[in-house]
């Protein structure tokens, strides 16, 4: 922890830093800032890195440009190839074929649940199942080394969902076989047949890993303090009302109750405006309308998930009759990602089914000319949306990132202030504070690589 | 042993990959320990460790410093992906900024990717976008065990079904991101610029199994890298000649025109780079 002096003429007080912020995707700290009287004045989550992956597409062939987008992040980089080669063929006024949009679509479901998986495993698990222990016990191999089976189980499903990924798309990581226009192949039967039968070994896993993410919750919800509820609106994508990935809206509700409020892709991206931030790499982003945001996991299972998905939902229900609805702290956390593993895995089941009713066409082929795209989708961590303009000649000529991170921001700082107004007292931060302080951060599930492209 | 992992510049694309390997890189993580790992660990102070995974390039001040400290604190360090090993996707970067002085609030960005062979000594490197997770899990494995991890020395051909056609029916070969047109034939065949000739194998060929274009993205095979006689552009030209029966001097002005596609995972290589110093286009 490092602490300094602030050089800034408003602030006469003390900032202490909380470096690096761990169990995260990236690099990023945590500056809480003191009055003269070393009271906290604000705490906020840093990200330390710039990365300049939109710029770097300025020229480029748009047909290029979703294989370099998907590096901007390794974890949701499929979620960036798929957003990059919307926001391209609407820009090219492509339609693509269904049996692609279909193929997609249940690669998102895949992506989501297996994204999930490793996340409660490597990430989320440590600070439920054991809270109180110290750094060299509160990890994924702490908890191996007390319960094997609960990490064995997380990583069964996890390698058969990531098998099937593998299967269908060529490439976990890469998802090679999404490109601008559709996808470069359809699933043959006999790759659909494999790819089922990984799905149907997972049922078990799933459903005990949920049990494990109730018990969990239940204890952490009786032993954590709950004055700090989440400020603002959760928000994604959605279909008929419900969360979706690939939704036909966009959908927001204020964490104090209240019905949502449902905007098209095109009005919600008009509403979106980025804010500057001299302490930051982030650019937080302000929907009109709304004070603050918080997209991803918890947003989507506050929602509500449909009737096609039956497990998901009786799950969710039996959530809902433990806690009011919305579900509005952090220790719904590890919960909501659980929920998701299963919502995703039974979308992907149900979709594979129908795997190869789409027809044969897979791929369209695309005329890139001036003119403008978008798309806005939901990745595991949130809403992600992509912009691009082609100029003369159809090269690009603005290419515009909308993080999940970026629309969280707002409200993750916010409520990172309110958690260390009552959690710090003095300068000298505490490891139990530095702690709170940190699951207040990892119940956004944060990805820093995304929000700093 | 100790082991750490530090993420420098990256999307953590590598560290995902050898998370994916579950169970039995927990178990093998659990008979030694994890002295600093951000993703792991809530551990905040880089410890002095035996094994060391480095992922990303350096592009900020932040970063030069952690790298020096990884290059002070570490025995073995292995360099994870395309970005720690040859600069990778981030090579591409070429901002314009003000040079000013490292300041206290926020890391002063670089305006290019600065290679990690600059800052340490490398033992070993595990290139790929990610690498896969087999090999990762492997090296880390044999490096803890204390045995030389295996070496993929073939390319990505060597790993592909594609059938391929000695003077085939393509006359040219074209940035077309479309799928390939027939399932069996060599995507060169069919006139897609596939980097996999030029590439490390040891990725089962997944984008070309996929019909899809090798994007270079596990960067030159050892023929490139030992030989000053080769580089991804003159094997590049050769591969392509012998594919599609065309004139060497025609193939090479086409594919002069597409150096920052074939270049797209080494622009910041200094060896890569060195063998057509002058061809390849610079921001």
């Amino acid at each position: 922890m490092d602490e300094m002096r602030v050089s800034g003429d408003e602030l006469t007080g003390q900032r202490v830093r909380i470096y690096p912020v761990t169990r995260i995707q990236g690099r990023a700290d945590i500056e809480v800032l003191f009055d003269p009287h070393h009271k906290v004045q604000e705490a906020r989550f840093r990200a330390l890195d710039y990365r300049g992956i939109e710029k770097m597409t300025l020229g480029m062939s748009p047909l290029r440009v979703p294989a370099v987008l998907s590096a901007a992040c390794g974890v949701c980089g499929p979620f960036h190839r798929l957003a990059s080669c919307m926001a391209v063929e609407s820009a090219c006024g492509a339609e693509v074929p269904p049996a692609a949009a279909s193929l997609r679509e249940l690669l998102c479901w895949l992506l989501l649940a297996s994204t999930h998986l490793a996340t409660i495993t490597y990430c989320a698990l440590p600070d439920f199942a054991l809270p109180m222990s110290d750094a060299a016990v509160k990890n994924v191999t702490g908890i191996y080394m007390v319960d094997q089976e609960s990490v064995s189980r997380l990583s069964r499903a996890m390698a058969s969902i990531d098998e099937a990924i593998r299967i269908l798309a060529g490439n976990r990581f890469r998802v090679p076989v999404v490109l601008p226009g559709g996808v470069s192949r359809l699933p043959a039967p006999s790759a659909v047949e494999a790819a089922s039968a990984l799905l149907a070994s997972c049922e078990d896993d799933l459903r005990e890993t949920v049990r494990l993410a109730e018990m969990l919750t239940r204890r952490e919800s009786r032993m954590m303090e709950t004055g700090t509820p989440l400020p603002g609106h959760y928000l994604c994508s959605v279909t008929d009302g419900l969360a979706a990935l690939i939704g036909s809206g966009i959908s927001a509700a204020p964490f104090s109750g209240g019905e949502p409020v449902t905007m098209s892709p095109a009005e919600f991206l008009s509403a979106i405006e980025a804010e500057e931030t001299d302490w930051s790499f982030l650019k937080p982003l302000r929907v009109d309308g709304l004070d603050c945001q918080m997209v991803g996991p918890l947003a989507r299972v506050n929602m509500g998930f449909g009737q096609d998905t039956p497990l998901a939902h009786l799950e969710r229900g039996r959530l809902l009759e433990q806690w009011e609805h919305p579900l509005d702290s952090e220790f719904f956390f590890l919960m909501s990602l659980a929920l998701e593993a299963v919502w995703g895995w039974e979308k992907a089941t149900r979709l594979l089914q129908a795997a190869s009713d789409g027809g044969p066409e897979c791929w369209t082929k695309l005329q890139p000319a001036a003119g403008t795209g978008h798309a806005v989708l939901d990745s595991p961590r949130g809403t992600l949306a992509h912009q691009v303009e082609l100029g003369a000649g159809g090269a690009v000529a603005d290419y515009r990132v909308m993080s999940p991170l970026q629309f969280s921001y707002r409200t993750m700082n916010k409520h990172l202030t309110s958690v260390a107004a009552r959690s710090v007292s003095g300068i000298d931060i505490s490891e139990a504070a530095t702690a709170r302080l940190q699951l207040a951060v990892r119940s956004f599930n944060p990805c820093v690589p995304c929000g700093t492209h | 042993m100790y082991i750490s992992s530090v993420a420098l510049g990256a999307c953590g694309g590598c560290e995902a990959s050898l998370l994916a390997a579950g169970e039995p890189l927990v178990a093998l993580l659990s008979e030694h320990d994890i002295g600093f790992s951000s993703l792991l660990v809530d551990r905040r102070t880089l410890t002095p460790s035996d094994v060391v995974l480095v992922s990303g390039c350096v592009r900020n001040s932040e970063e030069r410093r952690l790298a020096e400290e990884v290059a002070r604190t570490s025995r073995k360090i292995i360099a994870v992906g395309t970005c720690a090993v040859y600069g990778g996707v981030a090579g591409l970067r070429r901002l314009e900024l003000e040079q000013g002085e490292d300041d206290d609030v926020l890391p002063r960005v670089f305006g290019e990717a600065e290679p990690l062979d600059q800052f340490m000594s490398i033992e070993i490197y595990v290139p790929g976008c990610p690498p896969p997770t087999p090999i990762l899990f492997e090296t880390v494995k044999a490096v803890l065990e204390g045995t030389p991890p295996e070496r993929y020395d073939t390319t990505v051909c060597s790993d592909c079904d594609r059938r391929v056609i000695r003077k085939g029916p393509a006359r040219a070969v074209s940035l077309r991101t479309g799928p390939a047109v027939s399932d069996d034939a060599c995507l060169l065949n069919q006139g897609l610029l596939c980097a996999g000739p030029v590439t490390r194998g040891g990725c089962e060929a997944s984008c070309p199994s996929a019909g899809v274009v090798c994007a270079g993205c596990r960067g030159p095979s050892d023929a490139i890298l030992s030989s000053q006689l080769h580089s991804l552009y003159s094997d590049m030209v050769s591969f392509v000649t012998r594919t599609t029966g065309g004139r060497r001097e025609k193939v090479a002005a086409q594919l002069d025109a597409m150096l920052d596609v074939i270049y797209s995972y080494t622009a910041r290589d200094p060896v890569a780079m060195f063998k057509v110093r002058g061809k390849v286009p610079r921001g």
